[in-house]
């Protein structure tokens, strides 16, 4: 088992869980749902607007990539905390994953002026660590 | 999320209210933006003040309508975007892509 002090899973409690139908307009209520839990626990502002748009982000992805947009599948998201204050956020989708070489860096030139191609990026500048599970179909992400 | 278009001076001023985000906010937008771009409209000022958050999808579609702005002769500026939007757009390296002001009427008298 891994230890707290590299954000491992030792003395997790769950604040919550949520699954959600595959569909865009689904996605909201769960990071509304994260962010009021948040405030319940008086995380401060900054902090909680870093972990809800990388729950947006992950969501999305399971939503669009995961579930190709298909409302029979669903995307949930499991939130955690430990004694110490670090969240923790799992968000799972039924896909078959996804190669992250093929991620590009949406600050190149090429890239800037694309319509996609950031969530995964953003998710990694927000979050303080982000693992990759089941090929990507699961993605842990924690905040200190 | 609410979408308020006023008119002046040539320009449209977007006042936006709410998570600018993907799915119904971002396809209000869209739409909105799509519809004034039909009319002929290519000069815009997107107000960000109660826009606490924009996520991947909302900062695509303001980049898309930047590009297709200045394609058509026109721009698409920011007007007061929250301390946590900055963050965002920076983080993504499209922040500089955009004029940004602190105030409506320095930001339609830009477009003279």
């Amino acid at each position: 088992m891994s230890s707290k002090a590299d954000g491992g899973s030792k003395d997790l409690r769950e604040l919550l869980q949520l699954t959600i139908p595959a569909k865009s307009e689904a996605v909201a209520s769960v990071t509304d749902a994260v962010g009021e839990t948040l405030t319940g626990l008086e995380v401060p502002e900054q902090k909680r607007l870093e972990i809800c748009l990388a729950v947006q982000e992950a969501l999305v992805n399971g939503v669009v990539h995961g579930c190709g947009n298909d409302p029979s599948k669903s995307v949930t998201c499991r939130l955690e905390s430990d004694g110490d204050g670090r969240i923790i956020i799992v968000v799972t989708d039924p896909g078959p994953g996804f190669n992250l070489a093929s991620v590009s860096d949406p600050k190149r030139g090429e890239n800037l002026y694309a319509d996609h191609g950031r969530g995964v990026y953003l998710i990694h500048q927000l979050m303080d660590k982000v693992q990759f599970e089941r090929g990507g179909a699961e993605i842990r992400m924690w905040k200190y | 999320m609410d979408i308020n278009v006023r008119k002046r001076s040539q320009v449209q001023v977007v006042q936006l209210r709410g998570q600018l985000r993907m799915g119904p906010a971002v396809d209000s937008l869209r739409q909105t933006m799509e519809e004034a771009v039909g009319a002929g409209d290519t000069r815009f000022v997107i107000n960000l003040s109660e826009v606490p958050m924009i996520d991947s999808s909302g900062i695509g579609l303001l980049v898309k309508l930047l590009a297709s702005t200045k394609q058509r002769g026109g721009n698409l500026k920011l007007l007061q975007p929250s301390k946590f939007a900055i963050q965002t757009l920076r983080l993504v390296g499209v922040l500089n892509l955009f004029e940004v002001y602190d105030a409506e009427d320095a930001a339609v008298e830009s477009f003279s």
